[in-house]
């Protein structure tokens, strides 16, 4: 059970609190509500490449990073479809330099063409690193326009290609940094031992006199529900090919989003799991089979997948994942295995709980979803899952008319 | 209250860190249980550590079957059952290894500690090692290795071992992915009857200890085999370097680098020192290369420099994948910061910088008990004890410039220093 105290500043900034007793450090995590699903579709790639230039300084803080270095701190970023957070630890003595930088990087960031050009740079290198200088790394860039035709889930949160990145302007960065870098668009969570109203206090100190923004609601287009087939082949120079099945699933907030987590871990968590042992250890048809979901807030996607063994080929494995689906719909699952996959949830939030970084982040995260208290909850909804709402659910989410299949082949495979 | 924005809060830094010392119980046959207590989380995590690394091998791929296999079945056990009592329980388990050792380790709430303790028995001290399971196992081994190597910066790696080493060195090897074929299951017996052995081995616990958990894990211990003739620990053959090594991928849109040079085992006095130049040259984010090679120049996503320790030897790596066009300045930039570090003395405030960072880095490691038995394994495996975290601490606190400089000016050299790229060759 996390307790914690949640907030709302004057100017909107939302504010979660969580007294940790067993540690030195202090966490503190910032979301700003927007991510690669509030793009344009001509401008692709732009909220990852803003991550980057926050750490570029801001009007009372010219350097970002030597202020956290010397206080003992660390700090990154990510980005993703829905949001982007930005967390660090420090000394918890060291807190309010935390608060001051993150302050001043909400209200007065530099922004210059200078940093504008060499992080566009850095991240088309980042482009070239994880997605196309990589075996399999453009699989994601091939999959997500399949599977989405209208939802901006359809480009990846590194873009649709370099070429956005590299004609993003100075104009559009600030437009960008006006809309969304605002207090009423940010969550701030804090992990410490410290006194609750001490944190307020402080939060109010260093983010109370920033002004409210002009964040304006994306429209955001959702998908309209598929109603036939897709498929892909593609043929690279890697040394094994891969099957990927995607399926539209329910929101992060449903109960079915949980049904289809306990699903895929049915499927394929742990070496216990049913793809592993059927499909790799019995059939030997797989060197590597996953399962899992894409975790978003809109309705993401379930996906499995597997490496083709030696010998055998894509449409073999396709079959057999397909195989292992159907049974979900049909067959009850026993009480033995599902009360495993319930279990892992529970030791899974144990073991989660011990990183500080992780609680914050998590905190900020339930917190954007509407639902702070979800946090305490989860595991319990996880509990609740019954075996008739699993086949209910896999029949629904496992249709043809609801799968995109790509099939990345390797160059032998195909001669 | 309004803030004053202009300048940065107020500073504490902690004036000494505090490590858990780990409690020594001996076990019956003398394997050694190192014991670290912290209550705040209700977990266990157990490991043990065993001298069977890859320099072991007499076979390619043999040390690492041989862990590996390990929960590929038992004599109780299938593979499949032991995946259920794992999965079942929630107990986390993960095996590693690397030139010198391998650690097994088990995470687990305390209620299910005798589970964790009866699979580690069952796999430690029973495992079948079954044909066919191990050609399954082969045969996947192969393919991951095959699409590892497609990756520059995984074959960057194999090669700079290989140039800093040579490759009839046990640290410097690596092997051809066909040769999974040739492994048999006499071998990974052979290799487990000598190396997972009491003599070979030695435990740490961490989490909410209590004693009768301790009982528990001695009597596990006290069930490992104990042979006279321990596995013989073989003199280490020369090393035989090569300056420069390339793999030409003219297509690639990146080339890998790789530098770096031989140094020494974490206990020479030099090496805490060097663990800082290196930080300052490319440690943290803000450091010397990432300014200049990212911030400046936008040639690459990432670079970095890390001192290695092994148990013979030790060396700096400097590591970084860069735009195929920028591959020869690349080079020159690397080679330009190390000379800086040699001409000019650094700044206090960068040192200051580097200094609490990585201040901030030992409390962030020290976080938790998963983390201190980490610190702790590493220590022993080193001879020494947790007190040698509060030594590099009190270093840290104390380098000056000089010293920096001339470390730098002693062993950033460029004569001595290796390149292996693979990718676009200048």
């Amino acid at each position: 059970m996390i307790e914690y105290k949640e907030h709302t500043l004057d100017n909107g900034l939302t504010l979660i609190v969580h007294r940790d007793k067993s540690t030195p450090l202090a966490a503190v995590n910032l979301i700003y509500r927007v991510g690669s699903k509030n793009e344009s579709e001509h401008r692709t790639g732009f909220a990852h490449l803003f991550e980057h230039l926050m750490f570029s300084g801001s009007k009372h803080v010219p350097d970002f990073d030597v202020p956290i270095q010397m206080a003992c701190g660390d700090n990154n970023a990510f980005t993703n479809a829905d949001y982007t957070d930005y967390y660090m630890t420090l000394p918890t003595s060291n807190l309010e330099t935390a608060l001051w930088l993150e302050s001043d990087r909400m209200q007065w960031l530099n922004i210059n063409s200078h940093s504008l050009e060499v992080q566009r740079r850095v991240v088309i290198e980042e482009f070239n690193q994880r997605y196309l200088n990589q075996p399999y790394g453009d699989l994601w860039l091939l999959i997500r326009p399949m599977a989405y035709k209208r939802h901006p889930y359809r480009w990846s949160t590194i873009g649709m290609t370099p070429d956005h990145i590299a004609n993003a302007t100075l104009d559009e960065v600030s437009d960008f940094y006006d809309r969304f870098y605002s207090p009423e668009n940010a969550i701030l969570s804090i992990v410490a031992d410290c006194d609750e109203q001490l944190v307020l206090d402080k939060v109010n100190k260093w983010f109370g006199d920033i002004s409210r923004g002009k964040t304006a609601v994306t429209d955001i287009q959702q998908e309209p529900q598929q109603i036939e087939a897709r498929r892909m082949t593609v043929t690279r120079d890697v040394p094994v090919s891969v099957v990927t099945i995607v399926y539209h699933m329910a929101s992060r907030t449903s109960r079915k989003f949980h049904i289809s987590d306990v699903i895929s871990d049915l499927l394929s968590n742990g070496n216990s799991s049913r793809l592993y042992t059927r499909l790799v250890q019995q059939q030997r048809l797989c060197t590597s089979v996953n399962a899992y979901i894409t975790g978003d807030q809109d309705p993401g996607l379930f996906v499995v997948t597997g490496h083709v063994a030696q010998g055998h080929t894509a449409e073999e494995v396709e079959v057999a994942l397909l195989q292992q689906l159907e049974e979900l719909k049909n067959t009850p699952v026993s009480d033995y295995e599902l009360q495993k996959v319930k279990n892992k949830f529970e030791t899974g939030a144990t073991f989660g709980d011990i990183n500080i970084m992780n609680k914050a982040m998590n905190l900020g995260f339930y917190s954007m979803l509407g639902d702070t208290d979800l946090i305490n909850r989860e595991v319990s909804i996880y509990k609740s899952v019954m075996q008739d709402e699993i086949m209910q659910t896999a029949r629904e989410m496992f249709s043809s008319e609801n799968s995109s299949t790509l099939l990345y082949l390797t160059e032998n495979e195909t001669k | 209250m309004k803030p004053n924005r202009e300048i940065q809060p107020p500073l504490t830094i902690p004036s000494e860190i505090r490590v858990p010392l780990a409690e020594k119980v001996n076990s019956e046959h003398g394997i050694d249980l190192y014991q670290i207590c912290i209550e705040d989380h209700n977990v266990l995590r157990v490991s043990l550590v065993f001298n069977a690394g890859v320099k072991f091998q007499q076979h390619p791929f043999e040390a690492s079957s041989t862990l590996n296999m390990l929960s590929e079945g038992t004599q109780k056990y299938s593979a499949e059952e032991l995946a259920e009592i794992q999965d079942y329980y929630g107990l986390n388990y993960e095996a590693s290894m690397d030139r010198d050792y391998s650690v097994i380790s088990v995470c687990t709430l305390p209620k299910f500690l005798d589970k964790a303790l009866e699979l580690i028995e069952q796999m430690v001290i029973y495992p079948k090692f079954d044909q066919s399971d191990l050609d399954r196992y082969a045969a996947k081994r192969k393919q991951q290795i095959q699409i590892r190597r497609q990756k520059g910066a995984f074959r960057a790696q194999e090669l700079f071992a290989e140039a800093l080493f040579g490759k009839n060195h046990p640290y410097g090897c690596s092997y051809e992915a066909e040769l999974y074929d040739k492994l048999n299951s006499e071998m990974l017996v052979e290799f487990h009857r000598r190396h997972y052995i009491a003599q070979e081995c030695f435990a740490v616990c961490s989490g909410n200890v209590k004693p009768e958990h301790t009982t528990h894990i001695l009597e596990l211990l006290n069930k490992i085999p104990s042979h006279r003739c321990a596995a013989e620990h073989s003199v280490m053959p020369e090393i035989v370097q090569t300056k420069l090594l390339t793999e030409s991928r003219p297509e690639a849109l990146q080339s890998a680098i790789r530098m770096g040079r031989m140094l020494f085992t974490r206990n020479h006095s030099d090496f805490n020192g060097m663990q800082i130049v290196s930080t300052i040259l490319g440690g943290y984010f803000g450091s010397r290369l990432i300014s200049n090679l990212r911030e400046e120049r936008g040639y690459t996503y990432g670079i970095f420099s890390t001192m290695v320790n092994l148990a013979h030897n030790g060396y700096l790596a400097i590591s970084t994948e860069v735009a195929a066009e920028a591959t020869e300045d690349s080079l020159t930039q690397i080679r330009y910061e190390m000379s800086r570090l040699r001409e000019e003395l650094v700044s206090e405030q960068e040192l200051t910088a580097v200094k609490n960072i990585m201040i901030g880095d030992i409390m962030r490691i020290l976080d938790g008990p998963f983390g201190i038995a980490d610190v702790t394994i590493e220590n022993i495996q080193n001879g020494n004890d947790n007190s040698s975290v509060i030594k590099f601490f009190e270093e840290i606190k104390n380098i000056t410039p000089e010293r920096v400089r001339d470390l730098a000016r002693k062993y950033l050299t460029e004569e001595d220093f290796i390149t292996t790229i693979v990718g676009r060759i200048p």
